[in-house]
């Protein structure tokens, strides 16, 4: 076990240390949320949810921070992998007598550790520049949604990987098949309504507006997210059996 | 090249590094493997040659533990390669046929990590030095040449101190500089003792390398044996050749008998099964008649193109 343990870590060192080394990688995955976070967020300075006292960027902020989530779990890991699957990676990781479970674990940690680096770069931003932070007491909350986000969307984005056939695709399937999503769950837009009911409904079963809620729930006082929680352990269930499912080590 | 020591293979239950019995393999319904016969043994280098699509790579897949044969016995240094895949592979290595690496890593920190996977692993700097990378250690892997990252599939492959290697068609796609240190390589480890399988589809390769040939031919092993058994068994004759004398062309003097002798104008062929005995009738035949030992004379024995030629003449791919 300890074992197991040890050779995750060293992979996750290595990945890390890969990512970062591609620097116009590593910074596109951070710059992107980060740009829409300070244009978008300089738009909102000062406004208001109509007919609240709610800054909308108290309900911007946390909206990036789930969008940073997707990023580094969704988006990277899954095109990542797709990636590793397209150049053979993996099948030579199968020659060696490594487990798949510390292979992929030390995957899953290097995306945590992504994740934990560009949501906290995302919620230090937020509150130095629009002074949006999380209420008083809410942190362990906030801290809890980050991390089932983060399982969730990394379950969705192992389970995309198995969809995507080439590695040149693997980045614009990744991107393509949650930014429509995103966009209609107002993420990037604090104010942003009137769908059409069935649109509405659809965007609800999504994941991406729950992991939005969930957080905004720490920055700003919301109805308990309850179906929201119950969204998010849905598709991390959905998302994770379809991963195993379709899991291979070669194309 | 080499600076690794040999340690002696572990014998195991089995005499053979590699022994394969009535191996049978399907692929929706069609089968590919066709009861398949033969056997590694240890310290030797068996080629496993064949023309594209004769299945070369599905035998090697089920050796390697990669695919679970439809019928047949298969041991790999003692083990089930199907049921044991984990323990086997602590003791194999591969080098498969288009396999990538990571992105972004350099030669040195990719070998160290591999080593990292294997319960006794070779020193990092043997590795090295066995593949001649010393000089691209810190050089990014992406940035390699085409031989280069081959001899990097080797250090990989050699990272665990394997016992055997499977070598899946080392050279495809190189030109004949990088085939002949790739060459290099495989002849180091040979002489490091390793047990190799090696799979090609080019009789060069096979020639030069292995110590003994099989030939696979639509799912079935045609022929096996040292290159001499092979031609042998194929029926090939070892070709006889001397200068026609003159007074042969002339018709001066008979025909030797007892050989079947054909002249095409300045030289005199004959083919036979028993070359000693053809050369003592020869040589007698030409004292006798005062033609001395023969201008020109040449025995050529049966060579492996000739025999993997009458074999797979007919096959396309």
């Amino acid at each position: 076990m300890s074992r197991t343990v040890r050779l995750a870590v060293r992979q996750a060192l290595l990945e890390q240390r890969s990512f970062w080394r591609s620097a116009e990688y590593a910074l596109f995955t951070f710059a992107f949320p980060l740009m829409i976070l300070l244009l978008i967020g300089a738009a909102n300075v000062g406004s208001h949810l109509p007919g609240t006292h709610i800054k909308n960027t108290t309900v911007f902020v946390p909206g990036i921070l789930a969008f940073s989530v997707i990023v580094a779990a969704y988006v990277n890991l899954g095109s990542k992998v797709a990636v590793l699957r397209h150049d053979g990676v993996l099948k030579r990781i199968r020659t060696t007598p490594l487990s798949a479970g510390a292979y992929l674990g030390g995957l899953l940690a290097s995306t945590v550790v992504t994740a934990i680096l560009i949501t906290a770069c995302t919620g230090l931003i937020g509150w130095l520049a629009f002074g949006a932070g999380p209420r008083p007491g809410e942190l362990l909350a906030l801290a809890g949604g980050l991390v089932l986000g983060t399982v969730c969307f990394a379950a969705l984005g192992l389970a995309v990987s198995s969809v995507i056939t080439s590695a040149e695709s693997a980045g614009p399937v990744a991107y393509a098949s949650f930014l429509p999503i995103a966009i209609i769950s107002g993420v990037f837009d604090p104010t942003f309504s009137g769908l059409p009911a069935w649109l509405s409904r659809l965007v609800a079963i999504f994941p991406v507006k729950a992991l939005a809620e969930v957080l905004q729930n720490a920055y700003a006082i919301r109805p308990f997210p309850a179906w929201d929680l119950v969204n998010l352990g849905l598709w991390t269930a959905v998302g994770g059996a379809f991963a195993v499912w379709r899991f291979r080590w070669h194309n | 090249m080499s600076v690794i020591d040999a340690r002696p293979p572990v014998p195991v239950a089995d005499d053979f590094a590699v022994h394969v019995r009535g191996l049978r393999m399907s692929f929706g319904g069609t089968e590919v493997l066709h009861g398949l016969d033969f056997e590694v043994r240890y310290g030797e280098v068996l080629c496993l040659l064949g023309p594209n699509g004769a299945g070369k790579t599905t035998t090697l897949e089920i050796l390697e533990g990669f695919r679970a044969p439809a019928g047949g016995r298969v041991r790999v240094l003692g083990l089930d390669p199907a049921a044991q895949p984990a323990r086997l592979r602590e003791r194999v290595g591969m080098v498969l046929q288009e396999c990538g690496f990571p992105r972004q890593v350099r030669v040195a920190e990719l070998i160290d990590l591999w080593r990292g996977y294997y319960p006794s692993p070779r020193p990092l700097g043997e590795l090295l030095e066995a593949v001649d990378l010393a000089g691209a250690r810190n050089t990014q892997v992406r940035r390699l040449s085409g031989g280069q990252r081959r001899r990097l599939d080797f250090a990989l492959a050699l990272a665990g101190d394997p016992e055997l290697i499977f070598l899946d068609e080392p050279t495809t796609g190189f030109d004949p500089e990088a085939r002949r240190r790739c060459w290099a390589a495989i002849e180091n480890l040979r002489g490091l003792g390793k047990t190799i399988l090696l799979t090609t589809h080019y009789l060069e390769e096979a020639e030069r390398l292995a110590d003994r040939i099989a030939i696979l031919r639509t799912g079935r092993i045609e022929l096996a044996g040292t290159t001499h058994e092979v031609a042998v068994r194929a029926g090939l004759a070892t070709r006889i050749s001397f200068t026609t004398p003159s007074a042969l062309r002339r018709g001066q003097i008979p025909l030797p008998d007892g050989i079947d002798l054909t002249i095409r104008g300045p030289e005199s062929v004959c083919h036979t099964a028993n070359a000693a005995m053809t050369l003592r009738l020869l040589l007698a035949w030409a004292t006798e008649h005062g033609l001395g030992d023969l201008d020109g004379l040449a025995v050529t024995a049966p060579r492996l193109e000739d025999t993997y030629l009458q074999l797979t003449s007919g096959d396309h791919g």
